[in-house]
């Protein structure tokens, strides 16, 4: 059994297998409504990658990522509003409170170039602009976090006041509009949706990889780690805070926009509190640093999520919470980083008889001991 | 023999030179009208008893502290209000008190990280190391001598590695002025020796100032000593001389006592 799990390039390819064989399996078998839950949690994968980028990888914990997903939404959601209209006509809402004229700001969403790019840059630009201020003054850790909460709280009870703007709590629906002559809730272009989620996940990834990988990416560890030894040996780690965190900013906007027209609306909920701090939990889960773990985490919980809440509807937020404690305590490195630790090697040793050893089992077996032996030989940390 | 720098670099340009400089910390007055010179190739020991300001120093001169009152300048240029990264790539480079280096990085990564060269984002995103770059670090591995934990994190090597994992990442950036601060603490004897070589060989192409509190240290170092109590320089010149100041055995004596030290 131990040595189905012991060879490390497989530990390393399987997650990859399961989600090759996931992505051109499910879209046969699964039933409409299946296969469009889970082009909607894959779009949330993109921005788990992007929490993971800027917590994982640079020590960024954000918990105002709601922003710039629900900026993204609100982008596509404003075009798809306008895109199915007759020449003067205006979005229906705007009756109902008596507007008469669209929005300045509004007006540009009709192009669709506008709005493809408004998607990503729109939330990288706040992004960029809230990073920039936050990290010139030094702010971090658990201060960076509350203020990000503050920020994000400050959006939602913007948008939710805003009727005449924005239709407020009511937020956009998608579903009936018309995208490229074809309705947007209908299978046939739910099925387009989810193959173009795939591949922007797919981007989003290898985009992720290739920041990560070569010294960029080290002196994102550096900045996690030791961001004064960075600074004194020359680096200007503001800006490369600034980089990273708009870089997270648009592919939460992406993410925001895939996950808006598969849920047919967009509403200040996208920006409410317990749903950014779930994108940090899905990251947690799936393996902080992992970058496909992201992915994993938020595709996984949220599928756990549906299932579960059609059969219990009250316990998900206790298993959710219970299974944010297990992380904490038991995988720090989140279900990814426990796989490729080789964990399921353990388990299986727990219930096989006890291996060979060539010592004795107080000196091969003592957890202590094996610590260290892993540290001289360069593996732990 | 290295006694006579003090004199005989006097006429020099200074390279860093500290003039009444003041940190005040809600009142308390950590330097208190520092001044103090180093010239061009100089290799200069800082002591002092705990407190005395030593790594607030330091603080004010690589721009984490900024000064409440007076000047530092670096080749005549004030470096109050710079920011950090900018001071470091003047050509001041700094360790430590506790060996800082990336843990979750490898050795190699660590020293690539430091190199001299373009730090800026789109430099290490497109650019590649150059081939005198990959020269550098492989050198300076093997000056530190951990060409055998290239591969190695730099969180599990030894503390004495650690500690000369920093140096090396010093070196990478060519700084002119080296602050070293306690370079010994923790290493094993003949790590210090090392250690102490290496800081000498340093000295000459370019500027290193030390701090310790380990005196058998700094007397193999044949430098010039200042000694700083209660963010003043107490007193500067050779270590024998310095040992048998009266003020400096008060220093040391009246206000606590250090077993290394004996006059």
């Amino acid at each position: 059994m131990p040595d189905l799990f012991s060879g490390r390039s497989l530990r390393r390819a399987l997650p990859w297998l399961l989600i090759v064989i996931a992505a051109l399996v499910l879209p046969v078998v699964l039933p409409p409504f299946r296969l469009n839950l889970l082009g909607r949690f894959l779009s949330l994968g993109i921005v788990a990658l992007g929490i993971d980028l800027i917590w994982g990888f640079t020590g960024l914990l954000s918990l105002g990522q709601g922003i710039f997903f629900a900026l993204g939404g609100y982008a596509l959601g404003m075009h798809l509003q306008l895109s199915s209209l007759a020449p003067g006509e205006l979005p229906e809402f705007f009756g109902l409170y008596g507007v008469k004229a669209l929005p300045a700001f509004w007006q540009p969403f009709t192009s669709p170039l506008f709005t493809l790019l408004c998607i990503w840059v729109l939330p990288a630009l706040v992004a960029g602009v809230l990073g920039y201020l936050v990290f010139r003054n030094r702010i971090k850790g658990v201060y960076f976090s509350i203020l990000t909460q503050a920020a994000l709280l400050v959006f939602f009870n913007f948008f939710n006041g805003q009727q005449k703007l924005i239709n407020g709590t009511n937020g956009l629906k998608t579903d009936t509009a018309r995208l490229l002559g074809e309705l947007v809730g209908s299978d046939a272009m739910q099925r387009n949706l989810f193959w173009l989620t795939v591949l922007l996940a797919v981007g989003s990834y290898l985009l992720c990889r290739w920041l990560t990988r070569g010294r960029f990416g080290d002196a994102l560890i550096a900045i996690r780690d030791d961001e004064p030894r960075l600074r004194f040996t020359g680096y200007n780690t503001t800006v490369y805070k600034t980089l990273v965190f708009a870089v997270a900013g648009a592919m939460a906007g992406v993410s925001g926009a895939l996950y808006t027209v598969q849920s047919g609306i967009v509403s200040p909920q996208y920006m409410a509190v317990p749903f950014s701090i779930e994108m940090v939990i899905w990251v947690a889960v799936g393996g902080r640093g992992t970058l496909i773990g992201a992915v994993l985490g938020a595709v996984l919980i949220n599928y756990a999520k549906s299932l579960v809440s059609e059969a219990l509807p009250e316990t998900w937020l206790f298993i959710q919470g219970g299974l944010f404690l297990l992380v904490v305590t038991a995988l720090p490195d989140g279900l990814v980083g426990w796989w490729r630790s080789g964990g399921p090697g353990r388990i299986s040793a727990m219930f096989s008889a006890p291996p060979a050893v060539a010592t004795y089992p107080d000196l091969e077996l003592d957890p202590a001991v094996q610590a260290e032996r892993a540290k001289l030989e360069g593996g732990a940390q | 023999m290295n006694t006579h720098h003090a004199t005989t670099h006097a006429a020099a340009a200074p390279l860093l030179e500290l003039r009444g400089v003041s940190v005040s910390f809600d009142g308390f007055w950590a330097l208190n009208d520092l001044n103090l010179r180093l010239v061009p190739g100089e290799l200069r020991a800082v002591i002092g008893p705990n407190g005395a300001g030593k790594t607030t120093f330091l603080d004010v001169i690589t721009g984490k502290v900024r000064p409440t009152k007076g000047e530092v300048l670096f080749r005549g240029r004030s470096l109050v209000g710079i920011a950090e990264h900018r001071i470091a790539r003047l050509g001041i480079g700094r360790k430590f008190q506790t060996p800082r280096v990336i843990q979750n990085l490898t050795v190699r990564r660590n020293l690539e990280l430091a190199v001299k060269g373009s730090h800026d984002p789109l430099t290490l995103l497109f650019g590649r190391l150059s081939h005198p770059q990959r020269q550098r670090v492989q050198e300076l591995l093997a000056v530190v001598g951990l060409e055998a934990h290239v591969a190695q994190q730099a969180g599990s090597l030894s503390h004495g590695q650690k500690q000369w994992l920093e140096i090396a990442m010093l070196l990478a950036q060519d700084p002119e002025l080296l602050l070293v601060d306690e370079p010994v603490a923790g290493l094993s004897d003949e790590e210090t020796e090392l250690t102490g070589k290496l800081l000498r060989s340093l000295a000459g192409d370019h500027t290193v100032l030390v701090i310790e509190h380990d005196m058998e240290f700094i007397r193999e170092l044949h430098a010039p000593v200042t000694v700083l109590h209660e963010g003043h320089v107490l007193c500067e010149g050779s270590m024998d001389a310095v040992q048998s100041d009266p003020r400096v055995i008060e220093v040391y004596l009246g206000t606590e006592t250090e077993g290394e030290f004996q006059p």
